[in-house]
C-alpha cells in the first residue's frame, strides 16, 4: 500500500506560521480585541526566516505569528471575557442608537474591568524579571502622565499614570538607588540602580502637551502598552515599597486620588506633583530606617584576580558616600529653575529642599532661612543675596551627580560661564582613549595637570576645598614631624650607647676579653628581606609571557589582535600626549618671549 | 423431563463430544449436597431442636380491621388526584436508581418566579396602600450598597494591594490543598491546577525583542550643554547619515527617473506621426531613391548557394590535420603530468594559501551578517519599519540654560517606533477615515417657492 501523500507545508516552516487573519479565525476575534490581547500578553509577531515558506505559497508580505504563540494564546481566559464584552458593547451600542441614555450611562458605568494581574505574574515570574523590563515602562508612564484626556486614551489612564510614577519616585528616593543623571535636548535620562538591575528611563522636559499629529502614532495602541505597564509598575511599586518597609499605597497629595474630579489647570497639577514629591512618607512602625548595606565580602575564587575585585570594593564605597552626597544640606530652588527633576534628585541623596512659598504650594522652608547651603538660580545676577550660602546653577547639581562628589563649586557660580554637561552614559570601557588635560580635571578633581599655571585664575576658589587643601597640608606635616621625632629618638639612643662605652673605659684587656666574648654572644642584625622592584618588574614580566604561552590555539589569534589593538590605541594616545606637550612647550616659550618683549618695550618706553 | 427423549446415536468420539452428550446430573446432585452437608453440617448429627419449630400460629388467615373511613368526595378525589403525577407522564420519569450526574441540567423557573402582570399590578396596588413601605426601603438601600460595592471594588485594582511576587504558597499557583505534600510530585500536582488558573510557559520572545535596548544610551552631543566636540561628533554624524541619504536618493533617481530619455513636444508630435503613417503608402519622392542612377539589373538579397565538393586531397590533408591536432594535445597533456609531480609542493601551498583566504573570508563575512543582524529592522509587515536617525541638535537652539531648551522631537512617536524596531509592532500606517461628503438635492416639485429655492441656495453661507 502507498502511504498517504504528505500535505505541502504541513510541517516545517510552514505550520510554524501562522497569519494573522488565520489566528483571527482561530481565536474568534476582532483585529481589535486580538491587538489588546497580544499586547497584554507579550505575544509579537515573527519574522521567518523564508517568508515564501512560511507563508504557505502565498507572494507578498504578511504579518505572521508563531503557531505556538497562537496556541498560548488560546488558553488564555481573559479571552473569554474578551467574547464576553462584545455582548456588554452591543447593549451600550443598542442603548446609544435607541437613544436610550440613562440605560447608556448605567452600562458605561458598570463597564466590566478586565483583571489583569495574572498576565503580569506570568511575564514576569519573578521581581528581577519585572525590573529588568521597567525602562520602557517607565518611560511610556511619564510620558503619559503629561497626557491631558485624549480621545482614544481612558479617563483615568494618565492620572493612573501621574500617581504611579510619583510613587516610583518616592521609591527611589527612600531606596536612595539614583546613579546617573543626564539633561538632554530630549529630556531628562535617569539611572537608578535597583536590586542590582540597572534602570534607565527618560523623562521629557515640561512642555505643555504638545499636540500630536493624528497620523504618526497609534494612540489605541499605545494606550494598550500603558494600560499593561500601569498595572505592572503598580506591582513594582507595592513590592519597592515592602522592601523598603514604607506603607503602600502612601498618602499623597489630593490631586492624585481618582474622585477628585476638580477642573485643576495643568500649573497647578505640576505644582501639586511636585510638592508631593517633597513629602516624606509614612513607615512601616517598628522598622529602623538606618539599613546599611554590608561591606563585601570577599570570597576566594580562583578566576578572581584581586585588581577586579579591589575596583569592585572602590565602586561600593563610592556608591556609599554617594548615597549621602547631600546629606543635611539645604537648598533652595529660584522660581525660574524646572523644579522637578532638582527636587528628585537632591531629596535621592538626602537633601532637603525648598522654593518659593508665595509662587508654588509644598514649600517647607523660608527663603530667608540662614541654614540654607545651596541657592539654586538660573539667572545671571540676583538684587538681593545671602552671605550665608552659594548661590550655584542647576548644572552643579547634575554634574555632581555625576562625578559622585560634590564638585568645587567655582566654576558653577552664579554668572558663570558653565563647563559642558558631559554624559554619564559614555563606556567607561574604553578607557584606551587619548583624554585631554581639561576633561581629565573635569572628571577627577583630584587630578593636577603636571604644568599647572593657573595661578592667574580670576574666580576665587570655593572655601571648602581650601579647607580640604589646609587639612591635607596639616597632615603632611603631621606626618613629616612624626618623622622627625623617629629621628631624635633614634640619634639619642645611639649617643646613649656611645655614652656607655665613654663610661666603661677602665680595663683595656677586660675590655678586649668582653668585646670578643661579646662579639661572640651578638646577634648580627637582620637584613630586611628587600624588594628590588626591577628585578621584581622583569620576574613579573617573564612570568607574564610563559603565561601567553599558554594561550590556547584557538584563542591565539585573538589575543594577539588584541594586544596589537591595544598597542595601536597606546601609541595613538602617546603621539597625541606628546603633540599636546610639544604644543603646550611651544605656547610657553611664545608667552615668555612676548613677555619678555613686553618688558624690554616698557624699560625702553621708561628709558626714552 | 417428561417427554422421552428420543434416543439419538451421537458420536463421542473425542472429549468435547463426550462431555456434550453424557448425562452427567445425578453426579452433580450429589456434588451438591455434599457440599451443603459441608456448609450446614450433617443432618444426622443435628439435634431435633434445630430442624423444627413449633407451630403456634395456625393457619387462619390475619383478620384486617378496617378503618371507618368515609369514601373521599369528588371534590378531595380530584384534588388529591391533582398532587399525583399524571399517568401519561410516567414515561418521562427516570425509572432507573441511579442519580442525575447533572442535577442542574435544564433548570426550569417555578411558577411565579417571575412576576406575572396581574402580580405586578397586584404589588403595585399594594405598595400604593403602603403595605410594602418598609420592604421597598430597605430593597433601596441594598441597591445602593451593592453599587458602591461594586465601585469600591473597581477602585481596588487601582490600589495594587497585592504581592505578586512574594507569596510562592502551592495555593497561589493553583494547586489544590490536598495535593500540597513534599511526597506528590510537581509533575501531578500541577496536573490538578484548574486550566483557568494554570500559569504556562510563555513561548520565548523574539531575539529583538529581548536583546535591543529600550532606551538606548544618549550620544552625549545630545546634552544641554555639550562639550564641543561631542557636538561636532554629532552633527557630523547626522551630516553623514544625511550624506548616505542623498547618495541613495541620487541613485535611485538614476536608475529610475534618469534612465529614460527625454522627448520635447515637438519630438513627441513627430514620432507619433511617423508612427501612425507607417505602412501607408508615401508619395514618390525622387530625391529619396537611391536606385534611381544604377541600370535596370536584377540582384537578389540572398544569392542562391551551390553546393561545391571538397576533392580527395583536401578531404585527406583536413584528416591529417585533425589526428596531428590530438596528438599534440596528448603529448601536451602527458608532459604536463610529469612535470605537476614536480611541482607538487607548490600545489599544496598554493591550495593552503587559498584555503586560508577563504577562511578568513569567510569569518570576516559571518561577522558582517551578525553586525548587520544586530541592528536589522524587522520586517513584519507590508509596510517598511522607519529606521532610527541620529538626533539633530541645532547649534542654534543651544542656549547652555535649562529654561531655553527646545525639543524637535516627539517622544512619543519616538516610542512607538522604537518598539517598531524592537519587533514588538507591526509597522503601520494609520488609514485616516475619509468623512463621507454628503451631496444634498433638492427635489423640484410644484409647491416648490421662490423662498425655498432661495433657502437652499444660501443655506451654507453662514457656516462657511
Amino acid at each position: 500500500m502507498v502511504s498517504k501523500k504528505k500535505k505541502k507545508y504541513s510541517s516545517g516552516e510552514g505550520a510554524q506560521f501562522m497569519t494573522r487573519k488565520a489566528a483571527l479565525k482561530k481565536l474568534q476575534l476582532s483585529l481589535k480585541d486580538f491587538r489588546r490581547i497580544c499586547i497584554l500578553k507579550g505575544i509579537y509577531p515573527r519574522e521567518p526566516r523564508n517568508r515564501k515558506r512560511a507563508q504557505k505559497g502565498a507572494g507578498g508580505i504578511k504579518t505572521l505569528y508563531h503557531t505556538k504563540d497562537i496556541k498560548f494564546l488560546l488558553h488564555e481566559p481573559i479571552i473569554w471575557k474578551l467574547r464576553e464584552l462584545k455582548v456588554y458593547q452591543q447593549k451600550i451600542r443598542r442603548a446609544r442608537a435607541m437613544r436610550e441614555y440613562r440605560n447608556m450611562k448605567k452600562f458605561l458605568r458598570d463597564y466590566p474591568d478586565i483583571n489583569i494581574d495574572h498576565i503580569v505574574k506570568e511575564r514576569y515570574p519573578t521581581f528581577v524579571d519585572a525590573l529588568r523590563d521597567l525602562d520602557d515602562c517607565l518611560t511610556l508612564c511619564f510620558l503619559f502622565s503629561t497626557f491631558p484626556s485624549l480621545k482614544k486614551v481612558p479617563r483615568d489612564q494618565s492620572m493612573l499614570c501621574r500617581r504611579l510614577t510619583v510613587e516610583f519616585m518616592h521609591a527611589v528616593i527612600a531606596a536612595k538607588a539614583l546613579r546617573k543623571v543626564f539633561v538632554s535636548v530630549k529630556g531628562y535620562y535617569y539611572q537608578v540602580e535597583l536590586e542590582g538591575q540597572t534602570i534607565t528611563w527618560i523623562v521629557p522636559h515640561h512642555f505643555s502637551f504638545q499636540p500630536q499629529n493624528k497620523d504618526e502614532v497609534d494612540f489605541k495602541i499605545m494606550s494598550t502598552f500603558v494600560e499593561f505597564y500601569t498595572m505592572m509598575l503598580g506591582f513594582v511599586n507595592f513590592k519597592l515599597y515592602h522592601s523598603l518597609n514604607l506603607v503602600y499605597p502612601p498618602k499623597l497629595t489630593a490631586a492624585f486620588s481618582a474622585d477628585d474630579k476638580e477642573l485643576i489647570d495643568e500649573h497647578a497639577y505640576v505644582a501639586e506633583r511636585i510638592a508631593a514629591m517633597n513629602l516624606s512618607l509614612a513607615r512601616v512602625e517598628g522598622s529602623n530606617e538606618a539599613e546599611e548595606l554590608p561591606e563585601i565580602d570577599i570570597f576566594n575564587t580562583e578566576d578572581e584576580d584581586p585588581q577586579k575585585l579591589e575596583e569592585a570594593k572602590l565602586e561600593a564605597e563610592k556608591i556609599k558616600k554617594l548615597k549621602t552626597m547631600f546629606k543635611g544640606l539645604k537648598f533652595f530652588i529660584n522660581r525660574e529653575v524646572p523644579r522637578e527633576p532638582l527636587v528628585f534628585i537632591i531629596r535621592c541623596f538626602g537633601g532637603e529642599v525648598s522654593w518659593d512659598k508665595d509662587h508654588f504650594v509644598g514649600a517647607t522652608f523660608d527663603e530667608s532661612d540662614e541654614s540654607i547651603a545651596y541657592h539654586i538660580v538660573d539667572r545671571p545676577t540676583m538684587d538681593k543675596q545671602y552671605l550665608s550660602r552659594y548661590y550655584v546653577q542647576p548644572q552643579w547639581v547634575f554634574d555632581s551627580v555625576n562625578a559622585r562628589t560634590l564638585l568645587p563649586i567655582n566654576n558653577y557660580l552664579m554668572g558663570a560661564v558653565l563647563p559642558p554637561h558631559l554624559s554619564p552614559f559614555v563606556d567607561k570601557t574604553k578607557d584606551q582613549v587619548y583624554i585631554p588635560p581639561e576633561e581629565k580635571a573635569l572628571n577627577d578633581p583630584n587630578f593636577k595637570p603636571l604644568d599647572d599655571d593657573q595661578s592667574g585664575s580670576d574666580i576665587e576658589e570655593a572655601s571648602d576645598e581650601d579647607k580640604e587643601d589646609e587639612e591635607e597640608a596639616d597632615s603632611e606635616e603631621d606626618g613629616d614631624a612624626e618623622a622627625a621625632l623617629a629621628k631624635q629618638y633614634q640619634q639619642e639612643v645611639e649617643e646613649d650607647s656611645d655614652s656607655d662605652d665613654d663610661e666603661e673605659g677602665v680595663d683595656p684587656e677586660k675590655k678586649k676579653l668582653a668585646k670578643e666574648k661579646k662579639k661572640a654572644m651578638a646577634v648580627t642584625a637582620g637584613v630586611p628581606h628587600k624588594e628590588h622592584p626591577y628585578q621584581k618588574e622583569i620576574e613579573d614580566k617573564q612570568a607574564f609571557r610563559l603565561r601567553e604561552k599558554l594561550v590556547r590555539k584557538k584563542h591565539r589569534n585573538l589575543y594577539k589582535s588584541m594586544k596589537a589593538g591595544q598597542e595601536k590605541r597606546k601609541k595613538e594616545i602617546w603621539l597625541l600626549r606628546k603633540k599636546r606637550r610639544l604644543h603646550d612647550e611651544k605656547a610657553k616659550e611664545e608667552k615668555k618671549v612676548e613677555k619678555r618683549q613686553k618688558r624690554q618695550q616698557a624699560l625702553e618706553q621708561a628709558s626714552a | 423431563m417428561s417427554v422421552v427423549k428420543k434416543k439419538k446415536r451421537v458420536s463421542k468420539k473425542n472429549k468435547k463430544a463426550w462431555g456434550k452428550y453424557s448425562d452427567i446430573r445425578d453426579v452433580e446432585e450429589f456434588l451438591e449436597d455434599q457440599r451443603l452437608e459441608e456448609r450446614l453440617g450433617k443432618f444426622d448429627t443435628k439435634p431435633d431442636s434445630e430442624l423444627f419449630v413449633v407451630d403456634t400460629a395456625g393457619d387462619n388467615e390475619e383478620v384486617k380491621v378496617e378503618a371507618d373511613v368515609k369514601p373521599l368526595s369528588r371534590k378531595l378525589q380530584k384534588r388529591a388526584k391533582l398532587n399525583e403525577v399524571p399517568k401519561c407522564f410516567e414515561v418521562l420519569l427516570p425509572t432507573s436508581k441511579v442519580q442525575d450526574p447533572n442535577k442542574k441540567r435544564n433548570h426550569v423557573n417555578p411558577i411565579g418566579f417571575k412576576p406575572s402582570a396581574l402580580s405586578k399590578l397586584r404589588e403595585k396596588r399594594q405598595a400604593q396602600k403602603g403595605v410594602f413601605e418598609k420592604k421597598l426601603v430597605e430593597a433601596k438601600k441594598n441597591r445602593k450598597m451593592a453599587l458602591d460595592k461594586k465601585r469600591k471594588a473597581k477602585q481596588v485594582r487601582q490600589n495594587f494591594g497585592l504581592d505578586l511576587w512574594g507569596k510562592d504558597l502551592p495555593a497561589s499557583k493553583g494547586i489544590p490543598e490536598t495535593l500540597v505534600d513534599e511526597f506528590i510530585s510537581e509533575e501531578a500536582q500541577l496536573h490538578n491546577v484548574l486550566p483557568t488558573q494554570r500559569l504556562r510557559p510563555k513561548p520565548p520572545l523574539a531575539k529583538s525583542v529581548v536583546t535591543r535596548a529600550a532606551v538606548e544610551t544618549p550620544h552625549p552631543g545630545v546634552s544641554y550643554n555639550p562639550s564641543y566636540q561631542e557636538h561636532q561628533d554629532l552633527l557630523r554624524q547626522v551630516g553623514q547619515h544625511e550624506e548616505k541619504m542623498m547618495k541613495k536618493e541620487a541613485h535611485l533617481h538614476r536608475v529610475t527617473t534618469g534612465m529614460f530619455r527625454r522627448v520635447t513636444q515637438a519630438e513627441k508630435e513627430n514620432q507619433w506621426r511617423e508612427e501612425m503613417s507607417s505602412g501607408l503608402p508615401q508619395p514618390h519622392n525622387p530625391a529619396e531613391d537611391p536606385d534611381s542612377d544604377t541600370d535596370n539589373e536584377y540582384k537578389a538579397v540572398n544569392p542562391p548557394v551551390k553546393n561545391k565538393k571538397k576533392d580527395h586531397k583536401t578531404r585527406r590533408k583536413q584528416k591529417e590535420r585533425l589526428l596531428e591536432k590530438e596528438r599534440l594535445k596528448r603529448e601536451k597533456i602527458d608532459k604536463q603530468k610529469i612535470t605537476d609531480l614536480y611541482k607538487l609542493r607548490k600545489l599544496q601551498s598554493s591550495i593552503k594559501t587559498r584555503e586560508q583566504k577563504q577562511a578568513s573570508e569567510r569569518t570576516k563575512r559571518a561577522e558582517k551578517r551578525a553586525a548587520t543582524e544586530a541592528t536589522a529592522l524587522p520586517t513584519l509587515s507590508a509596510h517598511k519599519t522607519p529606521a532610527k536617525e541620529p538626533d539633530f541638535v541645532d547649534p542654534k537652539q543651544l542656549s547652555g540654560d535649562l529654561r531655553n531648551i527646545q525639543a524637535n522631537t516627539n517622544p512619543l512617536r519616538e516610542r512607538f517606533e522604537s518598539l517598531q524596531r524592537r519587533g514588538a509592532l507591526a509597522a503601520s500606517k494609520i488609514m485616516m477615515k475619509k468623512k463621507k461628503k454628503l451631496k444634498s438635492y433638492f427635489k423640484a416639485g410644484h409647491k416648490v417657492t421662490e423662498k425655498d429655492i432661495e433657502k437652499y441656495v444660501t443655506r451654507n453661507v453662514g457656516k462657511k
